[in-house]
């Protein structure tokens, strides 16, 4: 069964639908990445399928359950989320951060129980943010800051992470070291993960499927290598892309590009 | 492993500020409230004082004591601690450590109210005591449930920023209507409407204390209770979804609770502002932001800056009083800039 399956959905504000009847289904225990220009509807779909905004039509499935339909935080103790804005309020430790992702679980009051403290613990471990547990969130680095959400999402203890461009704003060896943590999670732990990336050759090298949106509609789906071609680049970018093989995955990444003005043919290298 | 094994330094660091603060809040708030019952037109000996509190003072000790001045100091304790625990709570629904009672309507709603009844029904010394509080709490909650309904929009709900906005707008608007009506009353009543609205702690009697009483019993518990809420709320929309809240009915229930305790405080206390901004500052500089500590402890600092600024009120210019609101005005206002100077961001 899939994790997801988006059915048929439209999502905007009244006459103005960023998507159209789109249906998807992301796979279970794999790294899925949607990809695709700005204004595309990545982030729409992404907010849809984590129910920040709702559906004017269609469903999101859960496991074969309508969403919408679940308890809020029934869905929480199953699948977790990174927006893409993520702000932490001042005042706050990466642990007090941190332990918040038990919330889902959590009765209304009562202390952290050893269970949740287990989850906390092992999410400092995995992003390797044990030394920094006692610091003020605020005051860390981007990239250290992007790993206490991750953490946060962890400790959540769901088995479907949902990220929206995890990458932005980190430099090269951050993105990787990112990437490469949710490729360990996903390989160690069977986690399913679905991302928004914009770094096309990244999408490639991490993910085990792909969906390429344009314009609110997917192009293609598939895995990288069925997605990671001349034409649907084309289609989907508007770039003739020279692509050649990844040393690191053998799936294709795009070594440079033009941008399409007319039909000048791209070459595999 | 036991449970303080678990917990990180900085958890037991924490802790021990909690338990500091609260200890020092505490007896500071003792000593504040010995310094009170001393202080006013008539002066009693600390010895009479203690003599009364027993039950060995003269008649006149004891109606002083007992009739005039204890019940004043519990409805300043207990205002302070309703207006403070509303600012936390509103600060934290709509995650701008700016927001206070005022914005959402209730000060200004609440004098509207009073306003509306002195000058067109009766004079304010006529009517009876427990009116003018019903009419101000009508006024606050109608203010709040008006800016609540203008903010709303479909399919989005209810967004911070546009709720502090639409405040802002109704409360300039409500204000501005307000000096229009002033210059139809009569000078009595524009006195009486003046110290209502600076905020003298005017519903000084048992009977106040024990109509103000239940808002506070049931609603901080409950708002106590909904700390996690709290704390995931401030996370923001999208992080708050993700982890399970839900998010219209949080913000609609904890909206109407703050609104019902502050609503509650005013309708007694008059217009009393800056309580609700500055305790929770205060608090957070001390605890930090999570709100298991800063409900309890801002119910106690604004308990501390309303019982002392009632008592300075009364002792400043004797025989005549000064309005606690205006000494918190005063004596708030440079602190608050200072804390901001200092605040690095």
């Amino acid at each position: 069964m899939d994790a997801l399956d988006v059915n048929k959905i439209s999502v905007g504000y009244s006459n103005n639908l960023i998507i159209k009847d789109l249906s998807v289904a992301i796979p279970k225990h794999k790294i899925t990445t949607i990809v695709g220009p700005n204004g595309c509807g990545k982030s729409t779909l992404i907010k849809t399928i984590v129910r920040v905004l709702q559906v004017q039509s269609g469903a999101v499935f859960l496991e074969g359950k309508a969403i919408h339909t679940l308890d809020t935080k029934e869905v929480a103790k199953r699948m977790a989320v990174l927006p893409q804005t993520a702000q932490a309020p001042s005042g706050l430790t990466v642990f007090e951060l941190v332990s918040y992702g038990r919330f889902p679980h959590r009765k209304r009051m009562g202390r952290l129980t050893q269970k949740d403290y287990e989850y906390i613990y092992w999410a400092l471990d995995v992003t390797g943010l044990n030394d920094l547990k006692d610091q003020p969130a605020n005051a860390l680095s981007g990239g250290q800051r992007q790993r206490v959400w991750i953490a946060m999402a962890l400790s959540q203890g769901t088995d479907i992470l949902v990220l929206d461009e995890p990458t932005t704003y980190l430099d090269l060896a951050h993105q990787l070291d990112i990437l490469l943590l949710l490729q360990r999670l996903n390989k160690e732990e069977g986690r399913t993960i679905i991302m928004v990336l914009h770094d096309l050759n990244h999408a490639s090298r991490f993910s085990d499927y792909m969906i390429a949106m344009r314009d609110g509609a997917v192009i293609t789906e598939g895995t990288p290598n069925e997605v990671m071609t001349c034409d649907y680049l084309r289609k989907v970018f508007q770039i003739n892309a020279d692509l050649i093989s990844c040393p690191h995955s053998t799936n294709p990444v795009c070594l440079s590009y033009q941008l399409c003005k007319n039909n000048s043919e791209c070459k595999v290298i | 492993m036991t449970s303080k094994q678990w917990k990180t330094k900085s958890q037991l660091k924490k802790e021990r500020q909690v338990k500091l603060s609260v200890a020092i809040l505490l007896i500071l708030i003792s000593i504040c409230f010995l310094i009170s019952l001393n202080t006013g037109h008539i002066r009693l000996t600390p010895q009479e004082t203690f003599m009364t509190l027993i039950g060995q003072g003269t008649e006149q000790q004891s109606l002083i004591l007992f009739d005039f001045r204890l019940p004043r100091m519990v409805v300043a304790i207990l205002v302070g601690v309703g207006l403070a625990v509303s600012g936390a709570v509103l600060q934290g629904v709509v995650r701008n450590p700016l927001a206070e009672p005022g914005i959402i309507g209730i000060n200004a709603g609440a004098g509207l109210a009073v306003m509306l009844f002195i000058s067109f029904f009766s004079s304010a010394s006529a009517a009876p005591v427990f009116v003018m509080p019903i009419i101000a709490f009508i006024g606050a909650g109608g203010a709040a449930v008006l800016i609540y309904v203008l903010a709303y929009k479909r399919h989005e709900g209810i967004s911070p920023i546009r709720l502090v906005l639409t405040g802002v707008a109704i409360a300039a608007g409500i204000n501005a209507l307000m000096i229009v009506l002033t210059l139809n009353l009569d000078p009595e009543n524009y006195q009486f409407l003046a110290t209502w609205l600076a905020g003298s702690i005017w519903g000084s009697n048992w009977k106040f204390v024990l109509a103000l009483l239940p808002w506070l019993i049931i609603l901080i518990p409950f708002v106590y209770v909904k700390a996690s809420v709290l704390n995931v709320l401030n996370l923001g929309d999208e992080t708050a979804i993700g982890l399970g809240a839900h998010m219209e009915k949080e913000r609609r229930i904890l909206l109407a609770s703050a609104v019902g305790l502050a609503a509650a405080c005013v309708s007694i206390s008059g217009g009393i502002g800056f309580v609700g901004l500055i305790a929770p500052h205060l608090t957070r500089r001390l605890v930090g932001d999570k709100h298991e500590y800063i409900i309890p402890i801002s119910a106690m600092v604004g308990a501390l800056l309303l019982l002392a600024a009632d008592t300075l009120g009364r002792w400043m210019m004797q025989p005549s009083e000064i309005p606690a609101g205006i000494i918190v005005a005063v004596i708030g206002s440079p602190y608050f800039l200072y804390l901001l100077a200092k605040t690095k961001d």
